[in-house]
């Protein structure tokens, strides 16, 4: 579902990104780790189209991100480090029209199937964002990506600030769209939370994808240390 | 504390693009604006010179003549351009600058340059008054909108707060860093008025102390709206409602509270229109001794007065020239009739001028305004003043030409003529305009409104800013 | 995309009380600029009215007058007022020029607080010299007028760059443009739904309160509609260009305030800057002949021509003799000579006064070829000829009125050279004085004021193609 060939960004000579070749398929869960500046918002921004590539491609579901920029949005979600959705509009009214010009019509009763399967409590349906909590809205993120019935759901740092809870509840609630074929790019610090949700992970370093790992395969103590390990790297280099 | 604030608050500014960018703007519009104005100012002093020197070249050629006739000939009191108006032009525009002086009547000042020019005239011109003004507070609030609001957003704030920061300190650091531009394009431009003004001949009553006047009544206006603008912008949480409330204010001020003080003061104590202020005068002049209407009633009894004050029993017998005696008592009647018109037309004024001052509790624009033009000598109170003089100039000539006619001729005689260099001898109009002393007590409720202003916002923004 | 943003667009700017705000501010603005409007044009008619009433008392005493020395009575009056004498009639008779105020004169005083709206011209005096000067506090003038023309001009811009300069930039800094850019649709097509559908609303808001304003203060808006579609149109093709500008702006990137500033640059350089500098730069290059030197021109004539009265009245029946035709008394008094004189001082001084005129028209023509730099001075100018109180219209007034002189003098010429007395039969032929409007009002300025306006959008949408999309989602 998502494909990277060679996928390289520079800004003015310097690299942010150089020829990531990744590929997640359809109920995988992909961690992307890295320290900040490691390249997984700009990995992210190439699968949005958001920037050019410098070099390289990327797809979603066969489709050159690059040459059809409108056409892959009609398959992905995205939810942003920080999810704003439109404060005096309440979650059904945002749902309804995120997923309206996103050219989906959906009707009432549906759009609260969808709040509901997203984990939101009914009664928060009518009212504004601006009462939400981060996890709040990250829910009506979730129920705007499966009314958008989206195949690639792209994640930038989505537990960043969350409380425990939220957070587990976030991570069962990426297994459920998971279930559901979606393939999922998360960019994250989280070690423990991509453990928890992976099946593939990526530890990422100056623009490149310096290890992949199998989330099975591994311990969350031998992650830590993985991932450490590819952090010194560049000490040790120096 | 200060100093550090306010090095830091320059630094940022010097480091936007907006700001340099608007700083030569604002350079660029004050140095045309002085040129233009320069230019014009030169060009109508030579007409002015020119004219005045013409028109008493033909009051005294006009060869041998009938005082009377002379008087119904006239003569013209022009109206000089003072050296301050290079940095106010004032009601200039719209105020004639020509007295058509004449025997029986009071004219008005003719030939505005307003009536002169097309519709487009109506927006204002590109004149230093403009921009001091106008265009100077808008620069004003673009500097420091978000002096107080950026902090908030880019989170400093609470950073600053850590640091045990004085409030007030801090508060004036930015304040200074506001200031000083302000204060400096200010400076430059008054600099540069007052040399071109020095270097400019016949500069007559230029003084550097009205000109230093007037920059301290634009200095007090730009600390007004300073403080104006830090406070909304202490107030208020975001930068985009900070600028939109600050221009709001600019706007309620400087556009829309002249405009209706315009409008109410005109609806409220309304003048009458020409044609309406001609016919009472008419009115007024009838029910008194007309000069060349012997057969009046008020006539008959001046007749039987001045016979009887002299003891004699036909006007013959007086030892003047009664028909010239006439006609002086009928121009006392119509000077007369004349002042008690155009004080009623003052009162008027007044009392609109009661409701500039009411409005300008919303707008420090209009006592800067007021008071810039009183002190530019380019205000309506100038004009009156000229205006008045040129009418005891118009009485006096009356006077001295009745005076002739009486002394010389007998009753029934309008066949005299005067000598042909008895002209000469009319004194020569002179126009002084009021001192700078006299200026600031007439305008001493205007200075006050301003000195409330800057108390005002000084006070709230100290309170305000205690509690960030 | 556009029935969902329709939707809740509306949503939107109802619960940010934008809509409620603005309905506010339009009804009061609307609201108090018309009743300033109606005010003045109410004395404006007032005036004219009193006028018309006065001459009216006037004529009815002349009558009586006439009858009583026509009878041989003794009349209690100056001798040289008694009416039989035409010059008294021609001098202590006039009759009133009005300029009536037309249906809009309202909507702008344009250069109504400037002018008289009515003169009497008498048979003696100088055309050229009639004051069209109205008595109005030169302060007044200064200020201006809170005319809805004032409404439009100034300040509907600036409301229209409050409700539309962060359109894009407020969902860039609240952060909601990374997620609305992840949906399939193009960003400047959504900007352009946004903005269009604010023009759509404040249009109908402007079309809305300007009719209630005017249900309530009295007026038919129905009952002129030709002028008020005309009114409509052009408050529309303005705005639209205002929202062209704020649509180019919120395509540029830059963040709420940045934005902010550059559209209240340009509306202080459209609206401030651009019409002074072309007035200043019309005076410049066309600066009028000065008036005190024409003063002095026209005493030298004057001083000059009253030596050689006798001369120039025997030239002047010797030129016209038609006038004394029936002429058998040969009594020659001070009208003979002074009507003959003025009528050489006219002859003589017109050269000057076209100048004036020549000058004036040139400086309008200059000014009409560069109107076109500023919306607003096509608004302006729009406007006062709707209200017919543009200086075309005071002109054209002008002329009516010395044409009007013009005739009353000529109606008296056979009278006084005659030797002829005025009569009560003689009073129904007095010439009267109808001004004729002309229309000056094009509306050739709204389909222009539109093109401009879809012109720059259109640059906009070529322009946005070429900017970095990256830069304005990526950077926060």
């Amino acid at each position: 579902m998502i494909i990277t060939n060679n996928l390289s960004k520079n800004y003015g000579g310097q690299t942010a990104l150089d020829s990531l070749n990744l590929s997640v398929k359809t109920g995988e869960i992909y961690c992307l780790l890295g320290a900040n500046g490691a390249g997984k918002t700009t990995t992210i921004n190439l699968l949005l189209g958001f920037i050019e590539p410098s070099s390289g491609s990327a797809f979603i579901n066969q489709l050159n991100v690059h040459e059809n920029p409108k056409a892959t949005k009609r398959f992905l979600a995205y939810i942003p480090e920080n999810l704003m959705l439109y404060p005096s509009l309440s979650a059904l009214e945002n749902l309804d029209y995120f997923s309206g010009i996103a050219g989906k019509k959906i009707s009432a009763s549906d759009l609260e199937v969808f709040l509901n399967e997203a984990g939101l409590q009914p009664e928060a349906f009518n009212k504004r964002i601006s009462t939400f909590s981060k996890g709040m809205r990250q829910k009506v993120g979730i129920a705007i990506a499966l009314a958008k019935e989206a195949k690639v759901l792209l994640l930038d740092e989505p537990t960043s600030g969350l409380d425990p809870k939220a957070s587990n509840e976030f991570g069962l609630l990426l297994q459920k769209l998971r279930n559901k074929g979606v393939a999922t790019l998360m960019a994250t610090h989280d070690l423990f939370r991509a453990k928890e949700v992976a099946t593939h992970i990526g530890i990422m370093k100056d623009g490149n994808l310096k290890q992949q790992l199998v989330a099975s395969d591994i311990t969350l103590q031998e992650l830590e240390k993985a991932y450490l390990q590819t952090m010194e790297y560049k000490a040790l280099a120096l | 504390m200060i100093s550090k604030t306010f090095l830091k608050e320059t630094k940022e500014l010097l480091r936007e693009g907006r700001v340099r960018i608007a700083f030569v703007v604002v350079i660029l519009l004050l140095g045309v604006s002085v040129w233009i104005s320069a230019r014009q100012y030169e060009n109508v002093n030579q007409q002015y010179e020119i004219a005045k020197t013409a028109e008493r070249a033909i009051w005294d050629n006009q060869g041998e003549k009938n005082p009377h006739s002379a008087a119904h000939y006239g003569t013209y009191a022009f109206k000089p351009k003072y050296p301050l108006s290079l940095v106010d032009q004032g009601v200039d525009k719209y105020a004639g600058s020509s007295i058509f002086l004449e025997a029986h009547n009071r004219n008005e000042a003719q030939f505005s340059a307003a009536t002169d020019q097309t519709g487009l005239a109506r927006f204002g011109d590109l004149t230093p008054d403009f921009i001091l003004l106008f265009i100077i507070p808008l620069f004003i609030i673009l500097l420091g909108y978000n002096s107080f609001t950026k902090e908030r957003e880019m989170g400093t704030l609470t950073l600053l707060k850590s640091q045990g920061i004085s409030s007030w300190k801090w508060m004036l650091g930015k304040w200074a860093a506001l200031f000083l531009p302000i204060f400096c394009i200010t400076a430059l431009l008054f600099l540069i008025a007052g040399f071109l003004l020095n270097g400019l001949e016949n500069f007559g009553v230029f003084s550097w102390s009205s000109l230093f006047t007037l920059f301290l009544v634009y200095i007090a206006y730009y600390i007004v709206f300073t403080n104006l603008v830090l406070l909304i912008s202490a107030k208020t949480k975001k930068s985009g409602i900070s600028l939109v409330i600050s221009l709001c204010v600019w706007i309620i001020a400087c556009l829309a509270a002249p405009k209706a003080a315009s409008n109410i003061a005109e609806t409220k104590h309304p003048y009458p229109t020409r044609q309406e202020f001609a016919a009472n005068v008419l009115k007024d002049r009838r029910e008194g001794v007309d000069g060349h209407n012997p057969w009046s009633k008020e006539a008959k009894l001046l007749e039987v007065r001045v016979l009887q004050e002299y003891g004699v029993d036909s006007l013959h017998q007086l030892p003047f020239n009664f028909d010239a005696y006439r006609m002086q008592k009928g121009e006392e009647h119509e000077a007369e009739v004349y002042l008690k018109h155009y004080n009623h037309l003052k009162n008027q004024y007044s009392k609109q001028t009661q409701v500039y001052r009411g409005l300008a509790a919303i707008s420090p624009y209009l006592p800067t305004r007021f008071l810039s033009m009183s002190i530019a000598h380019t205000d309506y109170a100038t004009h009156w003043d000229f205006a008045d003089a040129a009418e005891d100039y118009r009485v006096a000539t009356q006077k001295f030409l009745n005076d002739n006619f009486a002394e010389n001729s007998n009753y029934g005689d309008w066949g005299y003529r005067a000598d042909a260099s008895f002209w000469k001898s009319l004194p020569i109009f002179e126009y002084d305009p009021p001192e700078l002393d006299f200026i600031l007590s007439e305008n001493f409720s205007n200075i006050l409104i301003l000195a409330f202003w800057i108390a005002s916002s000084f006070g709230l923004l100290i309170l305000f800013t205690k509690t960030i | 995309m556009f029935s969902y943003n329709f939707k809740y667009e509306l949503k939107l700017l109802l619960r940010s009380r934008w809509i409620q705000l603005l309905s506010i501010i339009l009804l009061l603005l609307f609201g108090f600029s018309t009743f300033n409007g109606l005010q003045k044009v109410e004395k404006r008619k007032k005036d004219i009215r009193a006028a018309y009433v006065e001459v009216q008392e006037n004529d009815e005493k002349m009558l009586k007058l006439l009858d009583s020395v026509e009878r041989g009575m003794e009349v209690s009056v100056p001798r040289w007022t008694i009416p039989t004498s035409p010059m008294a009639v021609g001098n202590y008779h006039p009759r009133v020029a009005a300029m009536e105020p037309q249906s809009m004169a309202f909507i702008a005083t344009g250069q109504a607080d400037l002018f008289t709206h009515y003169v009497k011209p008498k048979v003696s005096g100088n055309d050229f010299a009639m004051n069209f000067a109205e008595m109005t506090s030169p302060v007044q003038l200064l200020f201006g007028s809170f005319d809805l023309a004032f409404v439009i001009i100034y300040l509907l811009p600036l409301l229209i760059i409050a409700f539309s300069y962060d359109i894009l930039s407020a969902e860039r800094e609240s952060g909601s443009l990374r997620l609305l850019a992840a949906q399939p649709i193009k960003i400047h097509t959504w900007v352009l739904q946004k903005l269009g559908l604010r023009f759509f609303w404040l249009t109908l808001l402007v079309v809305c309160s300007l009719t209630l304003v005017f249900l309530v203060t009295g007026l038919n808006p129905l009952g002129q509609l030709g002028v008020f579609f005309g009114l409509l149109l052009l408050t529309l093709g303005y705005m639209l260009f205002w929202f062209s500008l704020a649509f180019l702006v919120n395509l540029g990137v830059g963040n709420s305030a940045r934005n902010a500033v550059m559209l209240l640059g340009l509306w202080v350089a459209f609206v401030l800057l651009a019409p002074s500098l072309l007035n200043q730069m019309g005076n410049t290059l066309y600066p009028m002949p000065s008036r005190t030197l024409m003063i002095n021109e026209m005493r030298n004539l004057k001083a000059e021509v009253t030596e050689r009265q006798d001369e120039i009245l025997d030239n002047f029946l010797r030129d016209h003799p038609e006038y004394a035709i029936n002429d058998t008394t040969q009594f020659r008094g001070f009208y003979h000579r002074y009507m003959a004189s003025q009528r050489l001082i006219k002859e003589e001084l017109s050269p000057i006064v076209d100048a004036y005129e020549a000058q004036l028209k040139e400086r309008q023509d200059w000014v009409d070829q560069f109107k076109w730099i500023s919306p607003a001075v096509i608004v302006q100018e729009s406007l006062n000829q709707m209200a017919g109180t543009s200086t075309q219209d005071y002109e054209n007034f002008r002329k009516q009125v010395v044409r009007f002189a013009v005739g009353w003098r000529e109606h008296f010429m056979p009278f006084l050279y005659n030797n002829k007395n005025f009569t009560q039969e003689d009073y129904p032929q007095l010439p009267k004085f109808q001004y004729e409007t002309k229309a000056y009002a094009s509306f050739a300025t709204v389909p222009i004021l539109f093109l401009i306006s879809v012109g720059l959008f259109t640059i906009g949408f070529l322009f946005s193609g070429k900017t970095k999309k990256g830069e304005l989602l990526t950077s926060s």
